[in-house]
């Protein structure tokens, strides 16, 4: 206990000395997490630009155009005569989208010949793409729907009728888990854990490397055991452990029940899962830095393996759909099970035994790497000639 | 390593130069990372789309028509079904477990309503936690489902008398069809790799250039004359230029991500984003003034920037003032103006802006690493 806090206090004079150490761990974190929330803050795109193609200039086409800019995903921007504007507007993305109204659209649906609305859709930017997809394809249906149940009401078919003829199997779509497409509960909720993931590795390869590069290991661990010096490296690593998970704690906390998000499962299980991934981004950082012994190289490993996690933690890009070998990596990561939870919790409302090995897996991970952490310091402490790397 | 304060433009450009040829990390930082991270990447995404969704297929009308739904969706490469029953709690089960991502019901009434001429609803549930799995599992679902559907209406209308091309034409009577422009497969890796590598370049960039300094500083050789920037600028250029037209002349060919070959105007763009990368590379190593600080500083900054950047998140969906903030980082001129020259090559002319903006960050950073760095320490 002695030497835990010993630790602690020596590693809290430190980064009163430092305003940059300290920063790293305190708000430096908070405004990371500020920030994130704020991106996501307006929830979901509306008025994305979008062209359109008017050849046909009837009052069906007309409609059309003002069905689509009420639709509050997209605003048409411009409307463009010849196909070379429309195609430099496309490509200089003025628009993302563009919408073609082909000649004689009105005349063809009257004589019952089908016609085709084209959405040339700018699919470099793939959040934009899929939700004007979305938008585009609900307004004509809307238009379509509209203009069969009046031909076939002139034609005396009931409504019930018309219905049936026109789809004789019709599929009612059921999202489950997040229903209203909610990409802010989304991302906010992933981001944040993923931000702070970094910032705890780098918080503890930081706080070990540093003793390596200034040469001042010696007068930190002197000359105790294997386990005096395993108390000194958890005392080390509290404070950055305590002020991380806080930061995370309350940001989920805000961003659920501070935001009347009533979730499905449990924030508790959460901010246990979320304590448990600092304290072994912790141990993970810090025993980078003394299997390395330089700071820089421990940095490096940090950014290698914590800045990708949030993109191949199967978030975005499913895992399932993933090369094996690449899956055999997004699977060994950290975040992927800690992400996995949180969406569990968050969005599906599972039981806590679909994942009660995470936080297992989690604390035995945090040991293990503490463990080889704690041995590698014993031996590099008796040699200083190893001490000092750039 | 620098020692004294070079004076001229051809002294700190040589400096340089060996200063970066002769630390181990810079070289690993300037080469080795964007060479790694070129396959790294990519890696991940290999198969582009999504494909083999794990799904089940609850039937409950056990007809004809049901195994020819169940049939078009084993064929479909978006699912695959991994259960077929009866009951629609085993599918539920089997989702909550995490063993599925989606099932299709079909009704005991599905065959007989159909028959009667009356609306069969079938019920497609996906697991709407992850949107491209969702995305799949309904698109996957539909097509099997729609072309049944397309099949019975065609018999139900040649049986009222109608020709076959009639009958497919007055289905419905405007038909939606949506054409993927600039990455037509969709693939998700085309979307995200040909971005991606813009943030690989200034991160690496920015890095290396910033811990350089930073050592200079460290040991009081970072102050020199405007001129000695000025050729120091020109040798970090190097690295940079070498790494853009890595990606943008060899990665990108490489797995085939969509290109359009404006040149010209990839090389125009790549001088100024690389300039202004090592002038905001250079500050930032001013005022870390400690090698390993420019590393802590940035390593979590990567995510922040590619949700301001506006390809993954649209820029539209930004709080205002975050939508003018953005352009201080050069990754969002960057991220615009490249995809805009490389995928979908659009004249120069219009990537002027984001040109303008990457000129302006290297002027004003410029101006302030010879503010900050132009004396001499102690003279």
């Amino acid at each position: 206990m002695r030497h835990f806090f010993n630790s602690t206090r020596r590693e809290a004079r430190r980064l009163g000395q430092s305003p940059w150490d300290l920063a790293m761990v305190t708000w430096v974190p908070v405004l990371a997490v500020v920030l994130v929330v704020w991106i996501f803050s307006s929830a979901i795109p509306r008025n994305l630009p979008v062209g359109v193609m008017d050849e046909d200039h009837s009052a069906l086409s007309r409609q059309l155009v003002r069905m689509l800019n009420a639709s509050p995903g997209m605003q048409v921007v411009d409307e463009f005569d010849s196909e070379s504007t429309a195609q430099l507007a496309l490509r200089e993305v003025r628009v993302y989208g563009m919408i073609n109204i082909p000649r004689d659209f009105e005349r063809d649906i009257k004589r019952g010949i089908k016609a085709d609305v084209i959405l040339r859709h700018n699919a470099q930017f793939a959040t934009h793409s899929s939700l004007l997809q979305r938008d585009v394809r609900t307004v004509v249906g809307t238009l379509a729907a509209g203009i069969e149940m009046s031909a076939r009401n002139k034609r005396g078919e009931s409504a019930q009728q018309a219905k049936v003829s026109f789809n004789p199997i019709q599929i009612q779509s059921i999202a489950l888990f997040n229903g209203s497409g909610n990409y802010e509960k989304y991302l906010t909720a992933a981001a944040i854990p993923a931000i702070l993931h970094i910032l705890a590795m780098t918080a503890g390869a930081w706080a070990v490397g540093r003793e390596f590069r200034d040469r001042t290991l010696g007068q930190w661990l002197q000359h105790e055991g294997p386990r005096a010096v395993g108390a000194a490296l958890l005392g080390k690593l509290a404070i950055p452990w305590v002020t991380l998970t806080s930061v995370g704690a309350a940001a989920l906390w805000y961003i659920t029940t501070g935001r009347g998000w009533d979730i499905p499962g449990s924030l508790l299980w959460i901010c246990l899962a979320m304590t448990l991934l600092m304290a072994l981004s912790l141990a993970a950082g810090a025993a980078a830095a003394t299997l390395t012994k330089s700071l820089r190289t421990a940095l490096s490993v940090t950014g290698l393996l914590t800045a990708p996690a949030f993109a191949f933690s199967g978030m975005s890009f499913p895992l399932s759909a993933m090369p094996d070998s690449a899956r055999m990596w997004a699977t060994s990561m950290p975040f992927t099970h800690y992400i996995r939870l949180q969406t569990e919790q968050l969005l599906m409302g599972l039981t806590f035994g679909a994942s009660a090995a995470t936080p297992a897996v989690f604390l035995l991970a945090t040991l293990g790497l503490l463990g080889l952490a704690a041995l590698g310091l014993v031996q590099a402490r008796d040699k200083p000639s190893t001490w000092g790397a750039r | 390593m620098t020692s004294h304060h070079p004076t001229s433009l051809r002294s700190g450009f040589v400096a340089t130069l060996r200063d970066v040829l002769r630390d181990k990390g810079a070289l690993m930082i300037f080469v080795a990372a964007p060479l790694f991270y070129a396959f790294f990447y990519p890696w991940f995404f290999g198969p582009e789309v999504v494909t083999r969704i794990p799904v089940a297929v609850v039937d409950q009308d056990h007809s004809a028509l049901s195994r020819s739904i169940h049939r078009l969706a084993l064929a479909n490469p978006r699912i695959e079904v991994k259960a077929v029953g009866a009951d629609e709690r085993a599918a539920q089960t089997a989702m909550s477990r995490g063993e599925i991502d989606g099932y299709l019901v079909l009704p005991d009434d599905m065959k007989a309503h159909v028959a009667r001429g009356m609306p069969a609803m079938v019920t497609v549930v996906s697991n709407g936690a992850y949107p491209l799995i969702s995305k799949a599992v309904q698109y996957g679902f539909s097509e099997a489902v729609g072309a049944a559907s397309a099949g019975v209406e065609i018999r139900q209308r040649e049986a009222k008398g109608q020709s076959p091309r009639q009958a497919g034409e007055s289905r419905t009577p405007v038909d939606f069809r949506a054409m993927a422009l600039f990455n037509p497969t969709e693939g998700y890796s085309s979307f995200i790799v040909p971005a991606v590598a813009l943030f690989i370049m200034h991160q690496t960039l920015l890095m290396g250039v910033g811990m350089l300094v930073a050592t200079w500083v460290e040991r009081g050789a970072a102050h020199a004359s405007p001129m000695a920037w000025i050729g120091r600028w020109l040798a970090f250029l190097l690295p940079g230029l070498v790494s853009g037209l890595f990606y943008f002349g060899w990665v990108f060919w490489l797995y085939g991500y969509p290109r359009a070959n404006n040149v010209a105007g990839s090389l125009v763009f790549l001088v100024l984003y690389v300039s202004a990368i090592v002038t905001l590379g250079s500050l930032v190593g001013l005022w870390c003034r400690d090698r390993e600080r420019v590393l802590q500083v940035l390593l979590f900054s990567t995510l922040p920037m590619v949700f301001l950047a506006g390809f993954s998140w649209p820029p539209e969906a930004l709080p205002l003032p975050l939508q003018y903030l953005r352009w201080l980082i050069p990754t969002t001129s960057g991220v615009q103006a490249a995809l805009r020259l490389n995928q979908m090559g659009a004249p120069l002319q219009s990537v002027m802006p984001y040109l303008g903006c990457l000129l302006a960050l290297t002027v004003v950073a410029g101006s302030f690493v010879l503010k900050f760095g132009g004396k001499p320490q102690g003279d």
